[in-house]
């Protein structure tokens, strides 16, 4: 499976992210989104006519969302990733891969416009964030009542993977996210995963590395 | 009439939204601080500003019983003071290096913050939990009156769909106040998550009343 990749973008790091959470193996071919532009250009217009990237590439079989490849990498490679057990945890799935695009357009927005020279509305981007960010954080207290770390249940799903990487980069649009215990708690289990990667913005737990100090004593 | 924002202690967050080896930011009306909790359970709050070179140190980790500065790691005890400096791992930092304690203490399941120690204890609503905190783009009268809450000591009082609760409000920045809802100890989980409904929609309607003038 070869994926086009940019380093800074939320959306392909969603896909190398579960990829690297399941074990999927992903070829990386990266893409010079900026300044070169090269998702416009003939090659990748091809695959894309929309002409954005990712672009998940497996044989003769392309995908351009990135909720789809969410979907395939999980079918394909660890199906309890994709949320299925019950009707309800299935609905529950598909509508927070739904919620993400709305964290896209808003939180993705307001970065774009403050990072990356975009154009839109800035106070209307990050009111509509800040609008998403107090539903997510209200359902994620909702899960906790209910004892569960995760949008659809104990267990982390395609759904967590869908909606945290623009959560987690909000600080770059200007948006704050302190006012969130249960989003911080959720991005805190997520960031424990074992084969969890970094982005750009967005690091490892440090404390869950060994401290360097004590190996040096140790030696 | 604007009492909770007069009291010696500052309500910051629920104690169960810092659990053991995690570190969040917080405010004080003296300016922002960051709270956290030792692997050992034990909690601290302090200036949320590294005195090396100024990173917020909420932004930090906590390993074992020190907080560590996310840019150069500089480690801090509990007390303030400045363990290791790890691009110096041989120099026992200075004690003039602190990194402004606060006094923090934990009652009724809510953590109180504190310039100096008051005299006083934390407020304590008896029979009742916290269930949740939120930050409201509006001020406190705004709140009062799209709950339509009346003043218990210390507190707003309201009562929605036969559940009793409690508000704890204060202010964060003048523009903002931050709120714990707290609910009398035997409600229901069901009674629970109405409540947390409740309050989106009441943290909306203060928002519109303070924003355009609203009434109810």
């Amino acid at each position: 499976m070869k994926l086009y990749d940019y380093i800074l973008s939320p959306s392909c790091y969603k896909v190398r992210l579960l990829a690297s959470l399941i074990g999927a193996k992903l070829d990386l071919q990266s893409v010079d989104f900026h300044p070169g532009q090269e998702h416009k250009g003939d090659a990748l217009l091809t695959l894309n006519p929309a002409g954005a990237i990712p672009i998940l590439e497996d044989g003769a079989f392309v995908l351009t969302e990135s909720s789809a490849m969410l979907a395939y990498l999980a079918a394909t490679t660890a199906p309890e990733w994709e949320g299925r057990e019950t009707p309800d945890m299935s609905a529950k799935v598909q509508q927070w891969l739904a919620f993400s695009h709305r964290l896209t357009a808003s939180l993705g927005g307001a970065r774009l416009v403050e990072m990356l020279h975009g154009n839109g509305d800035l106070d209307a981007l990050q009111g509509a964030g800040i609008a998403a960010l107090r539903e997510l954080e209200a359902a994620l207290f909702e899960q906790r009542l209910a004892g569960q770390s995760f949008l659809v249940g104990e267990q982390p799903t395609i759904a967590d993977i869908a909606c945290f990487p623009y959560v987690a980069l909000a600080p770059d649009g200007s948006i704050t996210l302190d006012p969130y215990p249960s989003i911080r708690l959720w991005m805190r289990a997520i960031r424990s995963l074992p084969g969890f990667i970094e982005m750009p913005g967005i690091h490892r737990l440090h404390d869950l590395v060994p401290d360097p100090q004590s190996s040096k004593e140790d030696h | 009439m604007t009492h909770t924002l007069s009291l010696p202690w500052t309500p910051v967050a629920l104690s169960s939204d810092v659990p053991p080896g995690t570190v969040i930011p917080a405010k004080l009306s003296s300016g922002p601080i960051a709270v956290w909790r030792t692997q050992s359970g034990h909690l601290s709050a302090n200036g949320d500003r590294c005195p090396h070179r100024g990173m917020r140190l909420s932004h930090g980790f906590v390993r074992g019983e020190t907080l560590s500065c996310i840019y150069h790691g500089w480690r801090f005890a509990d007390d303030g003071s400045c363990t290791h400096i790890p691009a110096h791992p041989n120099l026992t930092p200075p004690s003039a290096i602190k990194c402004n304690p606060r006094q923090a203490k934990e009652s009724g399941g809510v953590i109180w913050v504190a310039d100096e120690l008051p005299d006083e204890e934390p407020v304590f609503f008896e029979g009742y939990k916290p269930l949740r905190s939120l930050v409201v783009a509006a001020d406190e009268t705004s709140v009062r009156e799209a709950t339509q809450a009346t003043d218990v000591d210390s507190g707003l009082a309201v009562n929605h769909a036969g559940t009793d609760i409690r508000l704890l409000v204060s202010d964060l920045d003048g523009e903002q106040v931050f709120v714990i809802l707290l609910l009398a100890e035997n409600t229901s989980p069901e009674a629970c998550v109405s409540a947390s409904r409740w309050a989106e929609v009441m943290r909306q309607k203060a928002e519109r009343i303070c924003n355009h003038g609203e009434t109810t």
